[in-house]
């Protein structure tokens, strides 16, 4: 499935669909227990990441509060 | 994997990653500013999409590993080192109140507390009322329309008054306020904020996390614990909506740390890390021997009385004996006949050193009522426990028999 990722789009190969934890380590996404998810413009509650599952076409942004700017 | 190590193991591992080369220390990171490949990465940290570090006023590797450190001793979500606990509070407090807001404040915080409440918040609208922060009936009544936070230190410096935390953290629940704990006297090895109920740990770790009076420094622990949606902080909604229980922590790093830039130098964040390492043994021992000098002073006949809550006859006792896990700190005062006895007993001294600071090896005076407190009235002395004829020690961990020796020998020539 493509997905796009922060803007810029993703192919995971082999996989139709993945929860969010999953794609968190598939995605190898730094600093898993600190990220927030958005997903098609959805911020997502943390403990939903098991039981939303994101497929081929959606937006997903990453986002953290520690960093640069606002 | 770190959270289940015992306290002592994450002293000295907790956060640590592998250094360059094997390098067993936390790295010193010297550098101003960090670059990245593309414009895409750099544009990615500063919009949050990745984590990263840009420029060390906002964050910095050797602090960062100080953060992490802190968060896991206190069991909290997230940490912020700051360039000093007055920067520490500074921050936090601004993070939460606004203009036309209040703190419900114990009126026997430390003089720079006071200071920055009573003074420095009140020129920018920021109130304040002053509570016992052992009278609950009086922190309740205390409690008004406009508090936003109840703010007490684990215990009075140098009031050495230990007020119930507990319930306090009950009363601020019953009004949906955080409970900010000023840990610094008693650091997480004698209590974690957390276990007591409080909401926001405070540290100035330039005392006992540092342990050698060699780098000034502070930190923010959220425990994630307060729910920030409530309606008394509508300035949080925007954090609460993207970053959820870490709203506290972000609205702090996004704006207020930020902003204020009142950050740590990489080398303090390096010392204090190198520091906490040894937090636990210094702590029995400074303990253990402020017990056995406060026992020595209560007997002495030139002394009128001892303010530790580690004797039997202290009304703090069995308080700071459930809460702090029967230690009892490294801070003890006592009264002398007067300001000149204090004075001849401090100029006698020959190893304890008489200077503006705790929770150093080296034992250590001071006369607050000349000093740290000068500048108070004399009511505002009273609200902090501070009298005339007051001595206040922090005990180090020098050969417990000298100290006493060298107390007794000044006690002498009083």
């Amino acid at each position: 499935m493509t997905l796009t990722v922060n803007g810029k789009p993703a192919a995971i190969d082999g996989k139709v669909e993945l929860n969010v934890t999953e794609l968190l380590s598939v995605l190898k996404v730094e600093q898993p227990d600190y990220v927030t998810v958005e997903l098609n413009g959805e911020i997502l509650e943390r403990d939903n990441f098991p039981a939303t599952v994101v497929r081929d076409g959606d937006a997903v942004e990453f986002l953290y509060f520690m960093g640069g700017g606002r | 994997m770190e959270k289940k190590w015992d306290f002592e193991t994450l002293l000295i591992h907790g956060g640590l990653e592998p250094g360059p080369a094997g390098a067993t220390t936390v790295p010193i990171v010297q550098s101003s500013a960090f670059a990245y490949d593309s414009a895409d990465a750099l544009e990615d940290v500063f919009r949050g999409r990745r984590p990263g570090q840009v420029y060390t006023r906002i964050g910095n590797p050797t602090t960062e590993s100080l953060e992490k450190r802190l968060t896991l001793l206190e069991d909290g979500i997230a940490g912020i080192v700051t360039a000093s606990g007055m920067a520490a509070i500074s921050t936090a407090v601004l993070t939460i109140l606004r203009s036309g807001d209040e703190i419900l404040s114990s009126s026997s915080v430390f003089g720079g507390t006071f200071s920055l409440f009573r003074d420095t918040l009140s020129s920018y609208g920021i109130g304040v009322r002053f509570v016992d922060p052992t009278d609950l009936k009086a922190v309740r009544e205390g409690v008004g329309e406009r508090t936003r936070l109840l703010f007490v230190e684990t215990i009075g410096n140098p009031k050495m008054d230990v007020p119930d935390i507990a319930a306090l953290a009950e009363i601020a629940r019953e009004a949906k306020i955080p409970l900010m704990l000023d840990a610094t006297v008693t650091t997480p090895w004698m209590a974690r904020g957390k276990d007591l109920g409080a909401d926001l740990v405070v540290h100035s770790t330039s005392k006992f996390i540092n342990g050698s009076g060699s780098a000034i420094g502070g930190a923010i622990i959220d425990l994630g614990r307060f729910d920030w949606g409530g309606e008394k902080y509508p300035h949080f909604a925007p954090f609460v909506k993207k970053f959820g229980r870490f709203a506290f922590t972000a609205r702090a790093r996004k704006l207020v740390h930020k902003d204020l830039g009142a950050c740590a130098a990489p080398m303090n964040s390096f010392l204090l890390a190198e520091g906490i390492e040894t937090l636990a043994l210094r702590m029995e021992r400074h303990c253990s021997s402020a017990l056995r000098l406060a026992s020595f002073l209560r007997e002495h006949p030139k002394v009128r009385w001892v303010n530790y809550p580690g004797l039997p006859d202290s009304p703090f006792q069995d308080i700071a004996s459930r809460q702090f896990g029967g230690r009892y700190g490294a801070l003890l005062t006592f009264g002398l006949p007067d300001k000149e006895a204090a004075f001849r007993f401090i100029n006698a001294l020959r190893l304890a050193r008489n200077l503006a600071n705790i929770g150093d090896a080296k034992t250590l005076v001071i006369h607050p009522a000349s000093t740290i407190c000068c500048d108070y009235t004399p009511e505002e002395k009273a609200l902090m426990g501070v009298t005339e004829e007051l001595v206040r020690v922090s005990v180090g961990i020098e050969a417990p028999g000298d100290i006493v020796g060298d107390f007794a020998q000044a006690l002498e020539q009083v």
